[in-house]
C-alpha cells in the first residue's frame, strides 16, 4: 500500500476554539475513506486545511506527487489543486452563468496549464472539447452540455461538481457531502458513480457524508471526528459498532 | 502558421461568396457594416468627428469591460491608462518630432512620430499597469473599486503638478499632427476624414483582438473567476495572477483608446485622467449591458449621441447630468442587462408574436401584442408604485420617530 495523503499533528485554532485537534492520518491509494462526525466536529475545517483555503496553526500536510510525498502545508488552493488534490463542495459551487461545457472547459484549461492562452478559441478547440465530451459522458451530462448551470436541477449541479473535480485528474478526491439534498434515486446514482470512478481511475476518495447507508455502502475505511480529534479509525463494521462512536453521535443518554 | 497564410486567399474567396450569393448571411451583414463604416467617413465633418469619438469611447469601454463584465472587477481608475496613452503620444510628438524629421525628412515624420508616439503611449500604460494592477488585485469588490479610484486620482494630481515640466499642468500637452507626404500621397494626418479612417482601422483591429481574447481559454478562465473565484482556485487557477494579467491587457487597450483620443482632441489633457473619465466607461458599459460583448459599444453610442442630442438644446444642456441620471436609473431598474439585453428581449418577444401570427392569424397576434404590452406597462407601474410607497413609508416612519 502506498500513502497518497498524510497529515501530521494537524491543528487549527480559531481563538480559543480548537476546530481541528492534532489530526494525524495516512490515506492509502485507491481507498474510499469516509470522514464522519456530528455537526461541528471539524470536518469542513479539515477539508479547508487540506485544500489550502485555511492555514493550519501547526502540523503538516503531505501529498503524493510524481511518486513521492511533497509538503503542501503552505501551498495556496490553486497549487494544491495542481498537485492533484481535487474537491467538490457541500453547497454546489459551479460557475452558474456558464454552460456545463464551459464549466468543464475551465477545469481542463487549468489542468493543461493553458490559462494564459489567448490565441486559440475555446469553442473550436478539438482536443479540449473531446476531453470535455468524455467527462460529460461519464457524469451523465452529455445532453446538457449547452445549458447554463443556473437552469440545472440540484442533482444535475452535483454531477457538474463531480465532473469539475474529475476534470483535473486528481490523485485524491475530496467529496464534501456528495449526496446532500438529493432524492433517493439521485443518491443511488451518485453512489454507483463513485464506485465506478473508484474502479476506473486510480484515485483515492475522501468523503464526508451524513447518510449512514451511503457511508456503509461505499467506505473501505471510516474515520470518526469528534470535537476536532480522531475518535475512531478503521474498518467500517468495527468503527460503527464502537460504543464511543454511538455516544458521540447520539449523546450520552443513548448509551 | 504556414497553412493559415496559404488559406487566407481561400477564406476571402469564401467570405465573398457567402456575402454576395447566399442571401442574408452573417458575411453579408459584416460586408454591409464595413461599407457603411467607410461611407460614414464621407459624411458631414462634424458627424465624422462625433463618430470617431464614439469609436474611441467604445474601445475604452470594451477594454474596461474585459475587467468588469468578464472578470468581475469594477475599476474606477481606468482614466489613468486613458491619459497614459494620451500623454505618451503628446510628449513624443512635442519632444521628438523635430529629431525624427531631421532623420527621416519632414514628409513621413508626422506619420512615423504618430506610430512611435502610440507605441510609447501603450508601453507607458503597460509600465504603469504592472505595479498598479499588482497592488490592486490584492483587493476585491468595493475595495478594488476604491483602490483603483485612488490610483487614478493619484495619476491626475501628478499630471496637474507638471513633474519635470513633462505634462504642462492643467493646460495639457498640445498634439499637432502634421502634414504627410508619402509617395505621391499628400494628406494632413489630423484631417477629420483621414483621422476617422485611421481610428476605424485601429478600433476594428482592437475590437477583433478583444473578441478573440474573451473567446479564448484565457477568456473562459476570466468568466469563471467572475462567477466563483474560490471554485476557480480549487481547480488550479491562480486567481490573483490571472486578474493581474487581465488588468494589464485591459489597460493596454484603454491605452490605445487614449492615444487615439489625444490625436482627435489635439491635446493630451488632465481632463482625460480625471475620475469622471473612468465613470464614462462605467456608465457606457452599464447602459449597454456588461454581460454582452457588444454592450459597451452600444452603450458608448447611446452615451455620445444622447449627449450630443441634449447639447443642441441649451435649456437641456444646462442640466445634462440630470438626464443621464434618469436614463441610468431606468436602465438599472428595468433593463438589468442594459440596452443589448433589452434588444435581446425584444427579439425574443417579436419571435413570440410571429409564432402566434403563424398559428392563429393576424387578429390573435394583434391581441397578443396588446395583452403583453398592457401586462408590461402594468408591471412597470407596479414597480414604480411599490418604490414610491416604500420611500413614502420610510419617510413617514422617520417623521413619526422625529415626533416621539
Amino acid at each position: 500500500m502506498t500513502t497518497v495523503l498524510k497529515t501530521e499533528n494537524l491543528r487549527r485554532q480559531f481563538g480559543d476554539l480548537v476546530a481541528v485537534n492534532d489530526v494525524s492520518l495516512e490515506l492509502e491509494e485507491d481507498e474510499i475513506t469516509s470522514i464522519i462526525g456530528p455537526n461541528g466536529a471539524g470536518k469542513t475545517t479539515f477539508y479547508n486545511l487540506l485544500t489550502g483555503v485555511l492555514e493550519p496553526t501547526s502540523g503538516e500536510i503531505w501529498l503524493q506527487k510524481d511518486g513521492e510525498l511533497a509538503d503542501i502545508t503552505d501551498a495556496p488552493p490553486h497549487e494544491v489543486a495542481q498537485s492533484g488534490l481535487s474537491r467538490s463542495y457541500q453547497i454546489s459551487n459551479v460557475f452558474e452563468r456558464l454552460t456545463v461545457r464551459e464549466n468543464v472547459q475551465v477545469a481542463r484549461i487549468a489542468h493543461e496549464g493553458r490559462t494564459l492562452d489567448i490565441r486559440s478559441r475555446a469553442a473550436n478547440d478539438e482536443q479540449l472539447n473531446a476531453d470535455v465530451d468524455e467527462l460529460l459522458e461519464l457524469t451523465n451530462l452529455a445532453d446538457m452540455a449547452e445549458v447554463t448551470c443556473d437552469e440545472l436541477s440540484h442533482g444535475e449541479k452535483r454531477n457538474v461538481e463531480i465532473a469539475l473535480a474529475l476534470a483535473i485528474e486528481p490523485t485524491v478526491f475530496l467529496l464534501d457531502e456528495p449526496t446532500a439534498g438529493m432524492n433517493p434515486t439521485e443518491t443511488k446514482e451518485i453512489v454507483s458513480l463513485i464506485h465506478e470512478l473508484n474502479e476506473d481511475i486510480d484515485a483515492t476518495f475522501v468523503v464526508t457524508e451524513h447518510d449512514m447507508d451511503v457511508v456503509t455502502d461505499i467506505s473501505d475505511r471510516i474515520v470518526v471526528l469528534a470535537d476536532g480529534a480522531v475518535l475512531a479509525d478503521g474498518d467500517p463494521q468495527a468503527v460503527l459498532s464502537d460504543e464511543r462512536v454511538t455516544e458521540a453521535y447520539l449523546g450520552s443518554e443513548a448509551v | 502558421m504556414s497553412t493559415q497564410d496559404n488559406s487566407i486567399g481561400a477564406r476571402i474567396g469564401t467570405f465573398g461568396r457567402e456575402a454576395v450569393q447566399n442571401g442574408w448571411t452573417r458575411e453579408r451583414f459584416t460586408l454591409l457594416g464595413l461599407v457603411g463604416l467607410v461611407l460614414i467617413g464621407l459624411g458631414p465633418s462634424f458627424q465624422v468627428y462625433l463618430f470617431t469619438e464614439f469609436m474611441i469611447i467604445a474601445l475604452f469601454a470594451l477594454a474596461f469591460n474585459l475587467l468588469y463584465g468578464y472578470t468581475g472587477l469594477l475599476s474606477f481608475g481606468h482614466a489613468l491608462f486613458f491619459a497614459g496613452g494620451s500623454y505618451g503620444l503628446a510628449i513624443v510628438i512635442r519632444d521628438l518630432q523635430p529629431t525624427i524629421a531631421d532623420a527621416l525628412g519632414s514628409g513621413v515624420a508626422p506619420l512615423v512620430t504618430f506610430v512611435i508616439g502610440g507605441l510609447v503611449g501603450v508601453l507607458l500604460v503597460v509600465l504603469i499597469a504592472i505595479p498598479v494592477g499588482w497592488l490592486s488585485v490584492r483587493l476585491e469588490e468595493i475595495y478594488f473599486a476604491l483602490i483603483t479610484l485612488a490610483f487614478g486620482m493619484l495619476g491626475y494630481s501628478l499630471i496637474v503638478q507638471n513633474p519635470a515640466g513633462l505634462t504642462n499642468g492643467t493646460d495639457g500637452v498640445l498634439v499637432l499632427l502634421g502634414f504627410v507626404e508619402l509617395g505621391g500621397l499628400e494628406f494632413r494626418l489630423g484631417d477629420r476624414r483621414v483621422y476617422y479612417y485611421l481610428t476605424l482601422t485601429i478600433v476594428l483591429a482592437s475590437t477583433y483582438a478583444l473578441w478573440r481574447i474573451v473567446n479564448s481559454p484565457f477568456g473562459t478562465i476570466c468568466k469563471s473567476i467572475r462567477e466563483s473565484p474560490d471554485r476557480a482556485a480549487a481547480l488550479g487557477v491562480d486567481v490573483r495572477y490571472h486578474r493581474w494579467m487581465t488588468f494589464i491587457l485591459s489597460a493596454v487597450f484603454v491605452g490605445v483608446a487614449g492615444v487615439l483620443i489625444a490625436g482627435l482632441a489635439s491635446v493630451a489633457s488632465p481632463y482625460h485622467s480625471h475620475w469622471t473619465q473612468s465613470a464614462i466607461a462605467v456608465v457606457a458599459t452599464v447602459i449597454g449591458g456588461a454581460t454582452f460583448f457588444a454592450g459597451p459599444i452600444v452603450g458608448a453610442f447611446i452615451y455620445l449621441y444622447v449627449r450630443w442630442g441634449i447639447s443642441r438644446y441649451p435649456a437641456l444642456e444646462a442640466h445634462w447630468e440630470f438626464f443621464f441620471g434618469v436614463m441610468l436609473i431606468l436602465v438599472v431598474l428595468y433593463f438589468k442587462q442594459g440596452a443589448v439585453g433589452g434588444l435581446v428581449m425584444l427579439h425574443a418577444w417579436l419571435l413570440e408574436v410571429q409564432t402566434v401570427y403563424e398559428r392563429d392569424g393576424a387578429g390573435a397576434a394583434a391581441s397578443f401584442v396588446g395583452d403583453s404590452i398592457t401586462t408590461k406597462l402594468r408591471n412597470a407601474r407596479d414597480v414604480i408604485v411599490a418604490r414610491l410607497r416604500s420611500v413614502w413609508n420610510r419617510l413617514r416612519s422617520i417623521g413619526q420617530r422625529g415626533a416621539t
